[in-house]
């Protein structure tokens, strides 16, 4: 009896850390592109994006670079 | 952005700011997002046309292009009226597609007939009198090719205003 309750909680251990080891964070961004149309010269525009954390661990932005 | 640690489910804005200078063309930009994902990075994507002679854009023109809120006195300046003209042979319904919603309000015609000249008007909300920003908004039209038109919205405070905006004693 004390054999089988062992390998039972061997066994939801294993599947326990598998699936922290399987945890992963997930950037999803809704709308990717965003057209301004006519624009004069010498003007500064801007609009947002939406970010959304879709995966399983906690997302970090770390940097965003000018295209 | 507001946030750079995003807990599972959560979100937050990017606010992707472009500077039209002296270019003359359609340009495209695609600023990369580096997280903890790891690669292949992501990226969002802007398309800009940039126009040398605003006051003959074609099915519309704006008069002014630009809005300006800059406040130099002490008179509050928090709203501009500005015209709409439809230089076009079709009636076009108009719809904001994009604005600073923390920043200001946009009163729109919702269309506009064929070369017919409509009043539209911007007025900044209270919490932001006291701010220098740039920002836009972007509307869009139903024409054949559902032109845009991106109208910039400036202000900037003189130093006195800002610092009779300081509470007393600091």
């Amino acid at each position: 009896m004390n054999n089988i309750r062992a390998i039972v909680l061997i066994a939801v251990l294993t599947l326990l850390l598998a699936s922290l080891a399987m945890a992963a964070p997930r950037l999803t961004i809704p709308v990717k592109e965003f057209n301004f149309g006519y624009v004069p010269q010498n003007s500064t525009i801007s609009h947002k994006f939406w970010l959304v954390s879709t995966g399983d661990d906690t997302l970090k932005i770390l940097k965003v670079i000018p295209g | 952005m507001l946030k750079d640690v995003l807990a599972v489910g959560d979100s937050t804005e990017l606010e992707i700011i472009f500077s039209s200078k002296k270019y003359r063309t359609k340009i495209t930009k695609r600023p990369k997002i580096q997280t903890n994902e790891g690669p292949p990075d992501k990226f969002v994507s802007i398309t800009v046309n940039v126009v040398t002679r605003p006051d003959s854009t074609y099915p519309l023109i704006m008069r002014p292009y630009k809005i300006d809120l800059s406040q130099l006195g002490s008179k509050v300046i928090d709203k501009m009226s500005f015209e709409i003209r439809n230089v076009s042979d079709e009636d076009l319904k108009i719809k904001l597609i994009s604005y600073a919603s923390d920043y200001f309000e946009v009163d729109l015609p919702k269309s506009i007939k064929a070369g017919e000249t409509r009043k539209a008007k911007v007025k900044l909300r209270k919490e932001v009198l006291k701010k220098s920003f740039d920002k836009s908004f972007t509307i869009e039209l139903s024409d054949e090719v559902q032109s845009r038109f991106t109208i910039p919205v400036k202000r900037k405070l003189a130093k006195t205003v800002r610092a009779s905006s300081k509470p007393a004693g600091k």
